[in-house]
């Protein structure tokens, strides 16, 4: 029995004639936008093998992605995320190539997140990544291409929160927490569970400074004088190394006018295992999750090939879409200006005019319907068109102005003059 | 002014929450009222209160449906939604315990197929699985968890213990604890970051208003 055939899974969705026009055209302006920063566009395969994606670093945990089998039985997924299969390009494709390497994606990509809030489990993101570059400017560059990405959405008020997880591997290292610890500890901060953190910290002989910095780990946030209060009071080098990194990142933040869209947050520890520098995400209103996240990921196209630093960042846009709707912004919607009519006489003559009108631009629907005018007037009222073209001949054309209700003569030159 | 919302726990966190607010000079009276209105508003300093299941709060919060919620981190604990968990409330202590009848104190490790009754499976799942490294078979009750061990249908249980008599009266003593329990404050990731200033401010008032108390660290 096809008992489900009219209904779609969960976390799916069919997007229709408004939203797809919204959403064609945040991914058209989006595109361009990548493309004028001089970031390539790539399309990677919706299937791949489940091995490309169970890395070291875990990022995608197994139970969250789509899989199956090929014919020869080896494990297949739906790409849960698009930057992996960059960095298997990078390493497998561009061996040996001219760095740095900019790509830049559009791409839908599937897991078994939870739904609501913007959520589903197929979803588009746009992104861009950075290979074979690991100067601040990089990291800069990717930040104030995303910075302008969300503003080309339409989206006015956000904030990229920036941290730098060095900083906290270095107090990890300093501290000789066992790695189970380590993780629990991130994942504490990361919480902002100042509970949680004291306890683990109980447990070890910690100098009285350096706990005190790791208490208040998770209210490091906010501008960017933070990064000297904590440097005043850090020993090891390797966390003294982040936040001179993370501190000439926003330099060149600044220069780039962007300095008033960022914030610090030294306490952002998500995927420890993947970032390897900065960090960073994207906020705005309306919506409870980020809009976008990125980073430093040094270590994860080696693990394809050749070690090779990058960096990138990936926005959702069906997040962006929600904080749209959600911040009221007006959305663009699709229209077609001119219904064109005609008499057999008229014909030739009618799909001149339409081929015309459309050379300059407009959106022509020719009519099918055989209906009467009256029928089509109300049809064109239906459908938000804005005018009927009725061609009965060369000599008589009726102009209807649906919105005025106006009806006025042409004929085929006076049409054709103020056409050309 | 964007309004803040708090979603508060209905059941024995309402009272305490609702107290903690209105010692702030928040205004809670709209909860008093007995009509069917589920939001309330002060107008004043603009914060909107909901009240819901209490194992509703943590997704409402995380969706960012509401900024910030109270809730038990039992609760917490169970649900394992991301967002942050910013203030110990220290009102409605508890523990979340192991408990067993006595001849399995200290031999818990012996037991080869753990039967554990429970409301709180995953807490179970985390603790047994992670923590002590042993598989086990949850079975998965909604209330008087004490009994299950009596009648044999598991042989132990994970449940929450405010004074342990229940289990004193039942013949059970507590195996191990899994945590301490209190109401904490959370709040939405996102809101944290755009909301800072006001949310901060709450913060530190409901800080202050502890401490003047005593309750909390």
């Amino acid at each position: 029995m096809a008992k489900w055939k009219i209904y779609t899974p969960e976390g799916v969705q069919d997007i229709l004639f408004e939203e797809c026009y919204l959403k064609r055209s945040l991914e058209a302006k989006i595109r361009k936008l990548f493309n004028s920063y001089g970031y390539l566009e790539v399309e990677t395969p919706t299937l791949e093998f489940y091995d490309t994606f169970s890395t070291e670093s875990d990022i995608t945990p197994q139970e969250t992605m789509f899989k199956f089998f090929d014919q020869q039985g080896r494990i297949l997924v739906l790409r849960p995320d698009i930057t992996i299969p960059i960095a298997r390009i990078a390493a497998t494709k561009f061996k040996g190539a001219r760095y740095p390497l900019r790509f830049s994606y559009i791409q839908n990509a599937f897991k078994y997140n939870e739904l609501g809030g913007g959520k589903q489990k197929e979803f588009t993101q746009a992104g861009v990544e950075i290979v074979g570059s690991s100067t601040p400017e990089a990291d800069a560059e990717v930040i104030a291409t995303a910075i302008h990405t969300v503003k080309a959405a339409g989206l006015k008020d956000f904030q990229i929160d920036i941290g730098q997880v060095d900083f906290f591997k270095g107090l990890m290292e300093q501290t000789g927490l066992s790695g189970q610890d380590i993780e629990q500890m991130r994942v504490l901060i990361d919480r902002k569970d100042f509970l949680g953190i004291e306890e683990i910290v109980k447990g070890y002989n910690i100098p009285g400074e350096l706990k005190e910095l790791i208490f208040n780990l998770p209210g490091l946030f906010g501008s960017a004088d933070i990064i000297d209060r904590v440097e005043k009071i850090t020993v090891n080098e390797r966390s003294i190394h982040a936040l001179e990194n993370l501190r000439s990142v926003l330099r060149i933040l600044e220069d780039y006018s962007l300095s008033d869209y960022v914030s610090i947050d030294l306490g952002m520890l998500q995927s420890l295992n993947y970032y390897t520098g900065i960090i960073f995400r994207g906020f705005t209103y309306g919506v409870g999750f980020p809009i976008l996240s990125g980073g430093r990921y040094d270590d994860l196209i080696g693990q394809y090939g050749e070690k090779c630093p990058a960096t990138g960042f990936s926005l959702g846009i069906n997040m962006v879409m929600t904080a749209l709707d959600r911040q009221k912004v007006p959305a663009e919607k699709p229209c077609v200006d001119s219904l064109v009519s005609y008499t057999e006489k008229g014909r030739r003559n009618a799909f001149r005019i339409a081929d015309e009108l459309r050379k300059q631009g407009l959106g022509v629907e020719m009519d099918i319907t055989g209906y009467g005018i009256e029928e089509l007037k109300e049809y064109a009222r239906s459908k938000g068109i804005g005018g009927i073209l009725y061609i009965l001949d060369d000599e008589h054309i009726q102009l209807h102005n649906i919105i005025t209700g106006e009806v006025s003569d042409a004929t085929m030159g006076q049409l054709m003059n103020k056409a050309l | 002014m964007r309004y803040l919302t708090v979603a508060l726990s209905k059941g024995r966190l309402t009272d305490l929450s609702i107290e903690l607010f209105e010692g702030m000079g928040i205004d809670c009276s709209g909860f008093k009222n007995p009509s069917r209105k589920l939001i309330f508003a002060d107008e004043n300093n603009k914060i909107k209160f909901f009240l819901v299941k209490p194992g509703d709060v943590p997704t409402y919060v995380e969706y960012g449906a509401a900024d910030l919620g109270v809730v038990g981190k039992d609760t917490l604990m169970e649900e394992g939604r991301h967002l942050y968990e910013v203030l110990n409330l220290g009102f409605a202590a508890c523990r979340m315990v192991v408990a067993g009848p006595p001849e399995l104190q200290g031999k818990l490790d012996e037991l080869n197929n753990k039967r554990v009754a429970t409301k709180y499976p995953r807490i179970a799942r985390e603790y047994f699985e992670h923590k002590r490294r042993e598989s086990i078979e949850i079975i998965k009750l909604n209330g008087s968890v004490e009994l299950a061990p009596l009648v044999g249908l598991s042989e132990v249980i994970v449940d929450l213990v405010e004074s342990g008599r229940t289990l004193k009266e039942n013949g059970l003593v507590i195996l191990d604890t899994i945590a301490d329990i209190s109401a904490r404050l959370v709040v939405n990731r996102v809101s944290m970051k755009m909301q800072s200033e006001r949310i901060n401010s709450l913060i530190d008032g409901v800080r202050r208003k502890l401490e003047e108390s005593g309750d909390g660290r």
